[in-house]
C-alpha cells in the first residue's frame, strides 16, 4: 500500500505565505517545495513560528499561499472554487487538532458522524459509518457519551475517529498530543501509526521530538524554509533500491537519532 | 439531496434551538407578537369590509343601488363616505325613483334621503342622529326588523315616525315609546313603530338604524322646500337573474332625466360596498403598517440572537469548515435556525392574532373574517422577517476565516 505511485499526493513549488503588511510583513513560508508520496508518515518540526502549522493550513486547505503552487494529486488547487476546497477537505483530508475541537453539545457519535453530513448522507447511516470507527478506536461503549465526560486521550482519540469517519487518504495532525500526558500521547501515536499502517498519508507537526520515531520522514523547518528533511531508516529499509521521487533525501547526523530513540522506546516496554 | 439537505439543517437547528430554548422563546415570542398584532388587525378589518357585502348577499343578490355622482376614486372622499352622502348636492329626483318603479321587473325601489336636526322629546334633546326620510317600500329591501308598531306606509299620516331602538331610549328614556311625540324642526311627530335592536351600524344604506329616526319621504321633502334630497335609491328585483338588464335601464332612463349626464352610479354587489370598504381598507393599511413596526422589532430580535449565536459558536464553524462544510453549508444552517424561530413565530402569532381579534370582536358589531390572504400574510411576513434578518448573521458566519475561528477562545 505504501508503495511510492507516479502522481505524488502531494507537491509543493515554491509555496509562500506572508502576513501582516509594511513594515510588519513577514513570510511564514519561504518557498517551500515538498513533494509527498502516498503511504508515507512525516512529521514536522521546529521552533515555534518557523511556519509548521502555517503550511499544515494551506495542506489541508484552510488558508491560501501567496505565491507558489499546491497539486493535491497532480492538480493545481488554486484554482479550485471555495467549495471544492470543501469538498476535498470533507472527502480527501481529515484534520486532528491539538484542541479537539468536538462540539461540546453534540455527543461522541454525532461527533465523529459530523463530516459524513457534508457528504450527503443520511442521518442513519451516518451514525452506523460512525460507530464502526469508533469501535476500531475500542471506544464503542462511550458512543453516547458527552465530549465533556471524555479523557484528554479519549477525546483525541474521538477527534481521530472523526478525521477517519470519510476514509481521507491524508491525514493531517497538528500537534496532536499537545494537550495529552505522555502515556495518552503514546496511545494516539499508536493509533496513527495503525491508520499508516493501511496506506494512509500522515502529516504532522509535533514539538515532542520523540514522537519521530513513529515517522518515515522528518522535515525540519526553521524561519518559513525547510531545512532538513530526513528519511527515518524504517522507511529506507521498506523503499531500499526506490528512491520515491521528488525530493532528495539528505542522509544526515539527525537520521540516525530517531534510529537510537526508537530502540530506546522499545527496550523500555520490554 | 435537497430533502436531506433540509433534513439536515432542520435538526441540526432543531438541536441547537433546543440547547438555548430561552433564548429561542423570547426571540419567537418577538416574532409572534409582531405577527399577532398584523392578523389581529388584517382579520377584524377584513371582517368589517365584509359586513356590508355579505348584507348585500343576504338580501338576495337581487338589489342594486342608485346613487349620485360617478364612483369616486378620490381617496380623500373615500377616507369619509358619511360627508361625501351628506353634503354633496343629490342629482337624484323623485321622477328617478318613480321612472325606476316602473321597469319591468323591478319588485321595488326605496329612497334613501338622510336630513339632520336635533330631534326633541318633552324630556330629551338629540343632537346628532341622522333621520331617514324613505317609503315604506324600505321595510322589504332592507328587511328591517319591526319589534313594535308598525312601519311607515301609505295609509299613515304624514307626522308619524318609526324610531331605532337606541334612539327611543336616548329620547324617552324607554324603548316603549309608542304613541308618544316629538318635535323636528317644530314640527311633531308621533312614534308608531320601534325597530329591533339590530347593531349594525355598516350596512349598505350607511344608515346606523339603532339611532335613526324614520320619516316619510314626504316629510323629508318639507324640510328642504319640498324637494327630494336622494342620496340613495335602493333597487329590488324581482329575479336576481335580471339586476344586470334592469340596472342597464335604470342607467338609460336616469340619464335622459337628467338630459344625458351621467351623474350617477349604479351599483351591484360588491360594489355597494366599495366606498365604506375603501375608507376601512386605507385605516386598516395604516394601522398594519404600525403593527409592521413591531414585527420589525421582532425581526431585529432575530437578528440579535443569531449574531450571539454566531459569535457562540464560532469555533464550531471554523470546526464544520474543516470538515468540510462549504459556505453556503454554513450559510443554510444559521438561515434555517432564523426561519425555524420566524415561521414558529409567525404560527403562534397567527393564533394569537385571532384569539386577540375575537376578545375585541366581543365589543364592537362584528367579527374578524377568516381569509387565506390573511394566513399567506402571516406566514409570508414571519417568512420574510426571517429571511431579512437571518440572511446577515448567516453571511457571518460563512465568511468566518476556518483558522481564526479554530483559534477562537483557546
Amino acid at each position: 500500500m505504501s508503495k511510492a505511485k507516479l502522481t505524488p499526493v502531494i507537491e509543493l513549488r515554491g509555496l509562500t505565505k506572508q502576513y501582516g503588511v509594511g513594515d510588519a510583513q513577514h513570510n511564514a513560508l519561504n518557498g517551500i517545495d515538498l513533494t509527498i508520496e502516498k503511504g508515507e508518515f512525516i512529521t514536522i518540526m521546529g521552533p515555534s513560528g518557523c511556519g509548521k502549522t502555517t503550511l499544515l493550513n494551506i495542506l489541508g486547505l484552510l488558508d491560501h499561499s501567496n505565491d507558489g503552487e499546491y497539486f493535491l494529486d497532480g492538480t493545481s488547487v488554486e484554482r479550485f472554487s471555495g467549495a471544492r476546497h470543501a469538498r476535498i477537505r470533507s472527502q480527501q483530508i481529515g484534520i486532528v487538532f491539538q484542541h479537539f475541537n468536538l462540539i461540546n453539545r453534540l455527543n461522541v457519535i454525532e461527533n465523529v458522524a459530523l463530516p459524513l453530513t457534508y457528504n450527503g448522507m443520511f442521518r442513519t447511516r451516518r451514525l452506523k459509518q460512525a460507530s464502526a470507527v469508533l469501535k476500531n478506536f475500542h471506544l464503542s461503549e462511550r458512543e453516547y457519551y458527552m465530549p465533556w465526560q471524555l479523557s484528554g486521550g479519549q477525546m483525541q482519540r474521538v477527534a481521530i475517529a472523526r478525521a477517519l469517519v470519510n476514509n481521507p487518504s491524508i491525514i493531517l495532525a497538528d500537534e496532536p498530543t499537545g494537550n495529552l500526558d505522555s502515556k495518552s500521547s503514546h496511545v494516539i501515536m499508536e493509533e496513527l501509526s495503525d491508520i499508516h499502517k493501511r496506506g494512509n498519508t500522515i502529516i504532522m507537526v509535533t514539538h515532542n521530538p520523540d514522537l519521530t520515531t513513529y515517522a518515515s520522514r522528518v522535515i525540519h523547518m526553521l524561519d518559513g524554509e525547510i531545512a532538513s528533511d530526513t528519511k527515518t531508516p524504517i522507511e529506507l529499509e521498506k523503499s531500499n533500491k526506490k528512491i520515491p521521487l521528488g525530493m532528495h533525501h539528505k542522509e544526515t547526523k539527525a537520521a540516525k537519532k530517531p534510529t537510537k530513540k526508537r530502540k530506546t522506546t522499545k527496550a523500555k516496554k520490554k | 439531496m435537497m430533502r436531506l439537505f433540509i433534513i439536515e439543517h432542520t435538526q441540526n437547528a432543531y438541536y441547537s434551538l433546543k440547547s438555548t430554548k430561552m433564548r429561542t422563546i423570547l426571540t419567537t415570542l418577538g416574532v409572534a407578537i409582531g405577527v399577532a398584532s398584523i392578523t389581529a388587525i388584517l382579520s377584524l378589518g377584513s371582517g368589517i369590509t365584509q359586513v356590508v357585502s355579505r348584507q348585500v348577499q343576504a338580501l338576495g343578490g337581487n338589489i342594486a343601488v342608485v346613487r349620485p355622482g360617478t364612483p369616486a376614486n378620490d381617496e380623500k372622499n373615500a377616507a369619509n363616505p358619511a360627508i361625501e352622502q351628506t353634503y354633496t348636492l343629490s342629482t337624484l329626483s323623485e321622477q328617478d325613483l318613480t321612472d325606476i318603479e316602473s321597469i319591468d321587473g323591478v319588485d321595488s325601489a326605496a329612497p334613501i334621503m338622510i336630513t339632520s336636526g336635533s330631534i326633541k322629546s318633552s324630556s330629551a334633546t338629540v343632537q346628532s342622529d341622522p333621520i331617514l326620510a324613505t317609503t315604506p317600500a324600505l321595510l322589504d329591501i332592507a328587511k328591517l326588523p319591526i319589534r313594535d308598531g308598525q312601519f311607515i306606509d301609505s295609509v299613515t299620516n304624514k307626522d308619524t315616525a318609526v324610531l331605532g331602538t337606541q334612539l327611543s331610549v336616548d329620547l324617552f328614556g324607554t324603548d316603549q315609546s309608542i304613541g308618544q311625540t316629538f318635535k323636528l324642526r317644530g314640527q311633531s311627530f308621533t312614534v308608531i313603530g320601534i325597530l329591533k335592536s339590530i347593531h349594525d351600524p355598516i350596512n349598505f344604506n350607511n344608515v346606523d338604524f339603532d339611532n335613526t329616526a324614520i320619516i316619510s319621504l314626504e316629510s323629508g321633502k318639507s324640510f328642504h322646500q319640498g324637494i327630494a334630497q336622494i342620496q340613495q335609491i335602493d333597487v329590488r328585483a324581482k329575479d336576481a337573474k335580471d339586476l344586470p338588464k334592469i340596472m342597464k335601464e335604470v342607467d338609460a332612463r336616469i340619464t335622459k332625466n337628467h338630459l344625458g349626464e351621467k351623474d350617477f352610479s349604479t351599483l351591484a354587489g360588491d360594489e355597494i360596498a366599495r366606498p365604506t370598504s375603501r375608507f376601512f381598507t386605507n385605516l386598516i393599511n395604516i394601522m398594519t403598517i404600525i403593527a409592521g413596526i413591531s414585527l420589525l422589532v421582532g425581526g431585529i430580535g432575530i437578528m440579535n440572537i443569531m449574531l450571539v449565536g454566531v459569535a457562540e459558536r464560532t469555533r464550531e464553524i471554523g470546526l464544520r469548515k474543516s470538515v468540510g462544510a462549504s459556505n453556503s453549508n454554513i450559510v443554510w444552517q444559521f438561515l434555517v435556525e432564523s426561519l425555524i424561530i420566524s415561521i414558529l413565530g409567525g404560527i403562534f402569532g397567527y393564533i394569537g392574532g385571532y384569539a386577540l381579534a375575537f376578545v375585541i370582536s366581543s365589543f364592537l358589531t362584528f367579527t374578524p373574517a377568516f381569509t387565506w390572504e390573511i394566513a399567506a400574510a402571516a406566514f409570508g411576513t414571519s417568512l420574510g422577517v426571517g429571511i431579512l434578518f437571518g440572511i446577515y448573521p448567516a453571511l457571518r458566519a460563512a465568511r468566518k476565516d476556518p483558522i481564526e475561528a479554530l483559534r477562537h477562545y483557546h
